[in-house]
């Protein structure tokens, strides 16, 4: 191990001692829940060490609040997503609702389609979803947008490369 | 972890994926993508993207996606905006997609891999699953046409397991000395111990199968366990503070010092002593793992205990 790892280590338990304290009552605030806040208060400093970069700048505590803040909406996309799945099997029929063994795969694909989606200018997204979603080819989003073949092309091209940019 | 692609690389990934969607892709198209993709490490990383892309969008039924992804919109549009302006930033996308290597043709594939203690090991197997090995930890890796197995035989192994490359899609299986762990696309952890095998799953989902049970029980992201030979325990809740040891930490949360202790004498040679009187108090904060000596010296600092080290070898925490 060498000094540099060494030091930002005894950095980080110093951080932890100092910090955890605001930043579990911050989060709580903003939460309104403190187990939950002790969850993404302990998840804050996971992510600090799991950060690719290896120093932690002059303003702990502004990186501290940053990465809080990501991971608190996280948690509220993460939230809102199961709400709507949740929501929408309560209207189907018993034999089409997926196993218990699926739901997680099926949450997770949605999270990732919702980060997905989250980047696209809105016809674009109606395009995305009309061909992606609902099946359709692309002549026939054409007509239903009332835009040419190579507008739609543009459409899907640009929501594909929305969503390889996002799935890293 | 992600090394950002080239943007034309991306664009042509994007170009690629078009085509495919476009209901008029040809056997040529597709013969023409498996070229393009192996033009480079990063056309292949690209196209892998692509292909996690496509595998979400067909992973959610079609009686289910169209009605879910307009609730979830909705319930975007409202409140959470707002919210998220009050928090003063936007939208940030999560979710890691691992990334392989193809550059060898699987075949048939067998190592050993042994790690001294306080050693780990970082590994990438053919089929471009990661393999870090942690301290004292043996393992053999077998794989075949069929399968790919790894026989944990002591210690413990975190799993980020790749697509397989090859058109069988082979499963992917840890053994221990009490059962199996089944991959089912996924980044997880077996530890073994005398008499039980632990896994964590922190992305995909595993199934857990002892050698004399008759059913498996499937381990989901978030959710770790045990088995012996015949039973499983309770699912729990992932304790994440076990996995930091990935990062050469461990963060304990309210944990007890022997328990501590106990954890850090995984990682160094020799004995490790807690002294009953002292056993039960309780530490939070960050340690380090790869240099165990400062951690024990900030646990004297913070605690009512003294460090004796008799020599490197045998060291025994004591009231102060």
């Amino acid at each position: 191990m060498s000094s540099v790892d060494r030091s930002l280590n005894l950095h980080i338990h110093n951080l932890y001692c100092e910090h955890h304290g605001w930043l579990h009552a911050w989060l709580d605030r903003k939460l309104g829940n403190t187990s939950d806040a002790a969850d993404l208060a302990h998840d804050t400093f996971l992510r600090l060490l799991t950060r690719q970069a290896r120093t932690l700048g002059a303003e702990p505590r502004a990186l501290l609040t940053h990465i809080a803040k990501g991971l608190v909406i996280d948690r509220w996309r993460r939230q809102d997503v199961e709400r709507a799945y949740l929501e929408t099997i309560a209207h189907l029929p018993e034999p089409q609702v997926p196993s218990p063994e699926t739901r997680w795969l099926i949450l997770e694909a949605l999270y990732r389609i919702d980060a997905m989606l989250s980047q696209m200018p809105d016809k674009t997204r109606q395009a995305f979803l009309m061909s992606q979603i609902d099946g359709m080819t692309y002549p026939q989003i054409a007509i239903e947008l009332g835009v040419s073949l190579i507008s739609v092309k543009r459409y899907m091209r640009d929501a594909f490369l929305a969503c390889l940019s996002v799935a890293e | 972890m992600n090394p950002s692609i080239d943007p034309v690389i991306l664009g042509e990934a994007a170009d690629w994926l078009v085509q495919l969607q476009s209901g008029s892709a040809t056997e040529e198209d597709h013969r023409a993508i498996q070229l393009w993709q192996g033009r480079s490490a990063q056309h292949a990383q690209a196209w892998q993207r692509a292909e996690a892309i496509l595998g979400d969008l067909r992973a959610v039924p079609g009686s289910i996606a169209s009605e879910t992804i307009k609730r979830m919109r909705r319930n975007q549009g409202i409140g959470r905006r707002q919210a998220l302006n009050g928090l003063g930033l936007f939208l940030l996308a999560g979710p890691a997609v691992w990334l392989a290597y193809r550059e060898v043709p699987w075949q048939a594939w067998t190592a050993d891999q042994r790690t001294a203690i306080g050693e780990q090991r970082g590994f990438t197997l053919p089929d471009g699953t990661r393999l870090l090995i942690n301290t004292g930890s043996s393992l053999n890796i077998a794989f075949s046409p069929r399968e790919r197995r790894i026989k944990l035989l002591d210690g413990e192994v975190l799993i980020t397991t790749a697509k397989d490359p090859s058109a069988a899609h082979r499963p992917f299986i840890v053994q221990t000395r009490h059962g199996t762990a089944r991959a089912l696309g996924t980044r997880f952890s077996v530890r073994v111990g005398e008499t039980r095998s632990s896994v964590a799953v922190m992305e995909g989902a595993v199934e857990m199968l002892p050698d004399h049970g008759t059913q498996g029980v499937i381990l989901k992201a978030g959710e770790q366990s045990a088995f012996g030979l015949s039973a499983i325990d309770p699912v729990l809740p992932l304790d994440t503070s076990a996995m930091t040891w990935e990062n050469g930490m461990i963060v304990a949360r309210n944990m007890r010092l022997s328990d501590l202790l106990a954890e850090l004498g995984r990682y160094r040679p020799g004995v490790l002593r807690c002294h009953d009187a002292v056993a039960d108090l309780t530490v939070s904060g960050a340690f380090s793992l790869r240099d165990t000596d400062a951690s024990l010296r900030l646990l004297q600092d913070t605690l009512p205990i003294t460090v004796s080290s008799h020599t490197r070898y045998w060291v025994v925490i004591e009231p102060r």
